[in-house]
């Protein structure tokens, strides 16, 4: 056995199907055994950095099914493995795991400045959870099984495996001999806890039973547990609303009654405001970022916190907790869901309150959708989201890019399905959508998987269209076209006083683009050909383009601006009297 | 500023101070002292770091930062009322060996070689304050070369 053979019994042993990859030079041994065998099904991406996108999607996706998945890119070293960089850190950000193979070159020439030689564990090793470089063929299962398990144990994270080109064809010995049946990884400074202890959760409990303002978070360790039923139970048991972190959406229906719908920067007014009235957070998963809290002194001044996290480092890292249980949110909630001492309340005053922070901009938001154009009469997003959202019943899966149509399809798709809801938050990586959408659809070919972009974002990853192409990847494609960098427009409206540098920005016509590719296109300029256009989308077979002309002028509020307290949340347009 | 201590034992992997250092710079830190050394246990690495913070909160979320990395098996501060913290110094200076007696009893060295006349290699250890004292009641200007280990620490 060699090297690159045991690499791929490794990947088989874990049950990969899918790779996503890019050959050269320093990772052909690896491609040419793959071609022998049958049970991968390898896709190629126009771009490495599309390849760690896919390999993302598909753990994304997969980690609430009967068969999760760890997806798994490969590349070249030098400039192939550079090109994966902003995926791995995006992963990293995101807590998703994922294994990335680099081809690296000969050991006999590292660090001589050989051909497309870069020092991928340096560069890689503060953006992803673990890396490792086998330096022997007999190392090479251990490895990739070792690899597997930091990946998904835990707090989840990609993983790189740097695999110089000798290693690849080096043979064993005939004494080798591994089984990964019994294999156990020797990690002793690796460890977490997955088992809430009991003391903690009592002095948990007595805070819930007691406290009058409570909210619920509802964070990315939720779906990454697969807890969103559990959370739902636990809110319903309590009579306790929920709000979610941007990877918290999802977990449970988006119209459920006690649901807040998103917080932070561009959360909804009664989530921001029911928190900072708030006397007790029960926050699960999550790491309290600064789109979520805002300026952090005054973030929920009255509010004792409670934090169930499975990463220690992220308990009180950010905001004070007054009970800290460091434990899989799965777990906890299945301890509190259970638990008689857990009671019920009415909390009137406090749900009407919440229900009077629903009004406040309910009315303005009803409006504008029902509007539906701009002053000069171009799309709204928020409209075709909404519109998006009322014919697939909030069903199907959504795959959004950054900007603010990412913004959009948080707050205005009405999420019914368990982790629907796919997208770069930590990083916030333009570009991902495309991508992240191929891998989502192959772990869930029997849902429907809505990619949305921004014109700009599009155009970061557009070459992946080629490997829709070619694998007939049955995606709805859906840009946002409004001839911005509308986020940072937003901001420059707001606070540059209007001035457009770098942002207004000319697209190709996306009509040739997508028929380059062989995929049908529609365009939509008028407010009655939306629903028209999307239920064709729907209900056709494969791939299509959607492209929205949409108003420049349109912004997503309420926005807390960055570096400030909730209380200087902006709920109308400052420019606008309206 | 508090000078601190972290104690951490980590595996005796390539790549471990590596990321130690790393983390240690994300968080903008300078480091004053690292000392790495054998542990007891075979393949066990003893790291001590000694840096400055004054905010308490700040220094347990670096700590369980290391923690977090698969090759830290555990990490904790060390303050000196609860351990002890030495170093050791080789210090080539230009004094005349009469000046030196006046030291003994008073400072913890040995002379390693005496070159010349005036000229001596000493070994000292102790506190970090102790050799700074040492090195002040001496004169900087008698002193030709100097290295220190850095803190090395140990819990009472
Ligand atoms: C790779 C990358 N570069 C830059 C940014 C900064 N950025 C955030 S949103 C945004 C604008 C996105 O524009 P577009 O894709 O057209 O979406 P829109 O906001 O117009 O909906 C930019 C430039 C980013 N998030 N990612
Ligand atoms: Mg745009």
């Amino acid at each position: 056995m060699t090297g690159k053979k045991l690499l791929l019994k490794a990947l088989k042993d874990r049950r990969v199907k899918f790779i996503f990859g890019y050959t050269g030079g320093a990772i052909m041994p690896v491609f040419d055994e793959m071609e022998k065998m049958e049970n991968f099904a390898f896709v190629m991406s126009r771009h490495e950095q599309g390849a760690a996108f896919m390999a993302q999607g598909i753990s994304r996706a997969s980690l609430s099914t009967q068969n999760p998945q760890v997806g798994v890119c490969m590349s070249t070293s030098g400039p192939g493995a550079m090109n994966l960089v902003t995926g791995i850190a995006d992963a990293h950000m995101d807590s998703v795991p994922m294994i990335a193979v680099t081809g690296q070159v000969a050991t006999g020439v590292i660090a001589t400045d050989a051909f497309q030689e870069s020092d991928v564990v340096g560069v890689m090793m503060p953006i992803c959870k673990q890396t490792y470089m086998p330096l022997q063929a007999e190392e090479m299962e251990k490895t990739i099984h070792e690899a597997f398990y930091v990946a998904t144990t835990g707090r989840g994270g990609p993983v790189v495996i740097d695999v110089p080109k000798d290693v690849q064809n080096e043979l064993v010995g005939d004494d080798y001999a591994f089984d990964p049946e019994t294999c156990r990884p020797h990690l002793p400074g690796y460890y977490y806890s997955p088992t809430p202890e009991r003391e903690p959760l009592n002095r948990a409990i007595d805070m819930i039973n007691k406290s009058e303002r409570p909210v619920i978070f509802c964070g990315h360790g939720v779906i990454n547990s697969n807890a969103g039923d559990l959370l739902r139970k636990f809110a319903e048991k309590v009579n306790i609303p929920v709000a979610f972190t941007f990877h918290g959406i999802s977990a449970m229906p988006a119209d459920h009654p006690l649901s807040l719908g998103m917080m932070g920067m561009h959360g909804t007014v009664e989530a921001n405001k029911a928190i900072m009235e708030s006397d007790l957070l029960i926050s699960f998963g999550m790491r309290f970022d600064d789109r979520v809290t805002g300026k952090l002194d005054e973030y929920a001044a009255n509010a004792d916190v409670i934090h169930v996290e499975i990463d220690p480092s992220e308990i009180d890292k950010n905001v004070r907790t007054s009970v800290a249980i460091n434990a899989d949110v799965y777990r906890t909630l299945h301890v509190l869901v259970g638990d008689p001492m857990v009671s019920y309340k009415p909390r009137r005053r406090w749900l009407e309150k919440i229900a009077a922070f629903r009004e406040i901009m309910a009315e303005d938001l009803k409006e504008e959708i029902e509007q539906g154009t701009g002053e000069d009469g171009r799309l709204l997003m928020k409209t075709i989201i909404h519109q998006l959202s009322n014919l697939t019943g909030g069903r199907d899966l959504i795959v959004s890019d950054v900007g603010q149509h990412q913004m959009m399809a948080a707050r205005f798709y009405n999420y019914q399905t368990q982790n629907s809801w796919f997208g770069s938050g930590g990083a916030g990586t333009m570009g991902c959508s495309l991508p992240m959408a191929i891998g989502v659809k192959l772990a869930r070919p029997n849902e429907r998987v809505w990619s949305i972009s921004g014109d700009g974002g599009f155009q970061m990853n557009a070459q992946e269209l080629g490997t829709i192409m070619e694998h007939n990847i049955d995606l709805k494609i859906i840009i946002l076209n409004n001839g911005y960098l509308g986020m940072v427009r937003q901001w420059q409206t707001f606070f540059f006083d209007g001035r457009y540098a770098g942002t207004p920005m000319r697209s190709p016509d996306f009509m040739f683009l997508a028929q380059a590719y062989g995929i049908p296109y529609r365009k939509v300029e008028k407010l009655q050909d939306v629903e028209p256009a999307l239920q064709e989308a729907m209900e056709c077979k494969g791939a299509i383009v959607l492209e929205f002309v949409c108003d420049p002028a349109e912004v997503i509020l309420p926005m807390v601006p960055a570096g400030c307290g909730f209380d200087e949340m902006m709920v109308k347009h400052p420019n606008k009297k309206k | 500023m508090k000078r601190r201590a972290i104690l951490a034992f980590t595996l005796d992997h390539p790549g471990v101070l590596n990321k130690i250092s790393m983390l240690i710079r994300k968080k903008m830190y300078n480091v004053d002292t690292l000392t790495v050394c054998r542990s007891r246990i075979p393949g066990v690495s003893r790291m001590t770091i000694t840096l400055e913070e004054n905010d308490e909160a700040k220094i347990i979320h670096i700590i369980k930062q290391l923690e977090k990395f698969t090759e830290v098996i555990s990490a904790k501060e060390l303050d000196t009322e609860h351990s002890y913290w030495r170093e050791v110094a080789i210090v080539k200076l230009e004094v005349d060996a009469a000046h030196l007696d006046e030291f003994h009893g008073r400072y913890n060295f040995q002379i390693l070689e005496q070159k010349s006349e005036d000229v001596h290699i000493l070994q000292l250890a102790g506190s970090t304050r102790s050799i700074d004292a040492f090195l002040d009641e001496i004169g900087q200007e008698h002193i030709i070369e100097i290295a220190r280990t850095g803190v090395t620490a140990l819990e009472k």
